[in-house]
């Protein structure tokens, strides 16, 4: 019967036209023939992807769903089974541009064919959604996803390595987190573009790049959150395979919270946003030091609960009369039992001792340690403390000042200066060596130097007289 | 006993874990017990040096595989590294 349909098919040709070659007619019926164009579209075409639009859709109350796919040029009925709709994760609707897969049926009675669609989804974004999922499968069937490729992070990262924009937020995320929970941390930002043509290569490249710095012994790769077209790059394969390729753990913080891309399914461990991708990664520097604490208490602890209990046997040992008894019985070269007794206990005494004394050692270094964190909280205080002597320092000071004043006012009165302001004058030999207190210190004709407050005059001597007194001398002016 | 070199952070915690356990486990002798606390010690010790040793910098790697120190504007509050 196929042959029926290896004849060119020749639309002028009416029901008249002869056969060719042989006069011999084959005539079939309607069923031969409809079933012979079943057989042809059925296991012909299989299972095609066929783009339109959707009109006059409609669903029945089976569930099923009926609809036309038409472009400009031509249209084809189409039915999608309940089972398939329930999984639809759109609606369908009339004037939608869309993706649809199936086989054409052909309904007999009706001589009908039509589009048995099981998969249906809309144009544009289903193009990229099939890339996706095709792209997800193969890397899938390698093994790339594989829970046993998840490597485990450093607990504390010498160097971390960021790649990402450095125009979104992401970085400064990064940048924010890692610093509060642990501010001296090493970063090392590999810049790239994170979104367009091309991005795709240039993230794969700076995953490369950022590998090869010593040290790195983690990478972040993020981006802020943005539309689905800009998570292109990172449902890309080079990302993918740098990804995978990378020595060293990659924790992803890619956009969005709800969609998981390509990259976040190679990558070693795939965080939500930039942020929670900082803050997996850096474990906070207090939980670590508490972690480390903790365990020295508790060492501490069983070593102090392990010396205390050898201390008490000890000293249980040692004042039991039986071994008071002991050397006696034994008269051991006539040492008297209880000297003997003695020096065991000190010896057993001394023994626990000494291990003591290297346990209170090692214990106070270990405390140090601790110590010293707390210090850096005294610090605070210690500077506060700090400023409050300053200021009271600046008191004393002040008030040392004032009584300064005061005895340098009184030394001011003292001084010789001060009683020439008075109107006083001091008189000199000549040679200015001595004061002169008394008149009988010259004689008429004598030259004497006299100092004013302002300036000294050299006078003669014209007459001398002893006797007079002046009634309060200078030099006892207080 | 000469106590083997202590390489890094995490076997530091790992092995500080273990004595711990030892200890609070172990009918060890009190002598045994001594050195293991000892080691674990300076093994506290190392990791406490290691976290506050660290220094905090911020740098960028260009596409010409250079590093040089982030822009200031990257630098946040208290970086002296990026402040320069």
């Amino acid at each position: 019967m196929s042959d029926l349909f290896s004849q060119p098919f020749e639309p002028d040709d009416d029901e008249r036209a002869p056969e060719p070659g042989r006069g011999e007619r084959r005539v079939v019926s309607v069923s031969e023939l409809t079933s012979a164009i079943r057989g042809l579209l059925e296991t012909g075409l299989g299972d095609v992807w066929v783009e339109g639009e959707i009109s006059n859709c409609k669903i029945w109350n089976t569930g099923h769903m009926y609809f036309t796919l038409k472009d400009r040029g031509a249209q084809i009925r189409a039915v999608m089974y309940r089972s398939a709709v329930r999984y639809l994760k759109f609606k369908a609707d009339d004037g939608l541009h869309v993706i649809a897969r199936g086989r054409i049926v052909v309904y007999e009675p009706k001589g009908e064919y039509q589009l048995l669609c099981d998969h249906l989804q809309p144009h544009g974004l289903g193009a990229r959604q099939l890339a996706f999922e095709q792209l997800k499968k193969k890397l899938q069937a390698e093994g790339l996803f594989d829970a046993a490729r998840k490597r485990p992070l450093p607990a504390l990262p010498g160097k971390i390595g960021v790649v990402t924009s450095l125009d979104g937020a992401a970085v400064r995320d990064i940048v924010n987190v890692i610093g509060r929970r642990h501010p001296n941390v090493h970063l090392v930002i590999r810049p790239t573009r994170v979104q367009g043509d091309g991005a795709g290569a240039d993230i794969a490249e700076a995953l490369r790049s950022i590998a090869r710095v010593p040290g790195i012994d983690v990478i972040i790769l993020a981006r802020g959150g943005g539309s689905a077209e800009d998570l292109i790059p990172f449902n890309q394969e080079p990302v993918a395979r740098a990804i995978a390729a990378s020595p060293m753990p990659i924790v992803t913080g890619v956009g969005h919270e709800i969609d998981f891309t390509i990259a976040d399914f190679v990558a070693d461990l795939r965080a939500p946003t930039p942020s929670a991708a900082a803050e997996i990664v850096v474990a906070a520097k207090d939980e670590l030091f508490a972690r480390i604490d903790r365990q020295a208490r508790r060492m501490r602890a069983s070593m102090g609960g392990q010396i205390g209990r050898a201390r008490a046997r000890v000293h249980v040992l040692v004042s039991r009369r039986g071994l008071a008894a002991v050397p006696a019985r034994l008269a051991l070269r006539g040492r008297h039992a209880a000297e003997l007794t003695h020096q065991l206990r000190r010896a057993a005494t001394a023994g626990l001792a000494r291990r003591e004394r290297v346990f209170r050692d090692l214990r106070a270094r270990l405390e140090a340690r601790e110590i010293g964190r707390r210090l850096a909280a005294y610090h605070g205080r210690l500077n506060a403390a700090g400023s409050r002597l300053d200021a009271a320092m600046r008191r004393r000071h002040a008030g040392a000042s004032a009584t300064l004043g005061a005895r340098a006012a009184r030394l001011e009165s003292l001084s010789p200066l001060a009683v020439l302001g008075r109107g006083y004058a001091v008189c000199w030999n000549e040679d200015h060596t001595t004061i002169i207190r008394s008149a009988a210190a010259v004689r008429p004709g004598d030259r004497v130097n006299v100092t004013l407050l302002e300036g000294s005059l050299a006078c003669d001597v014209r007459s001398a007289d002893a006797a007079h007194r002046s009634p309060q001398p200078p030099d006892q002016e207080s | 006993m000469t106590d083997p070199k202590i390489t890094d952070f995490e076997s530091a915690l790992a092995e500080l874990d273990a004595i711990v356990k030892t200890l609070e486990d172990g009918d060890l002798s009190l002598e045994k017990s001594l050195e293991l606390y000892e080691r674990g010690v300076q093994l506290s010790r190392f990791c406490h040096s290691t976290l506050e040793g660290a220094e905090r910098r911020i740098e960028i790697l260009n596409e010409r595989g250079e590093i040089k120190p982030a822009p200031p504007a990257l630098g946040l509050d208290g970086d002296p590294a990026a402040r320069k």
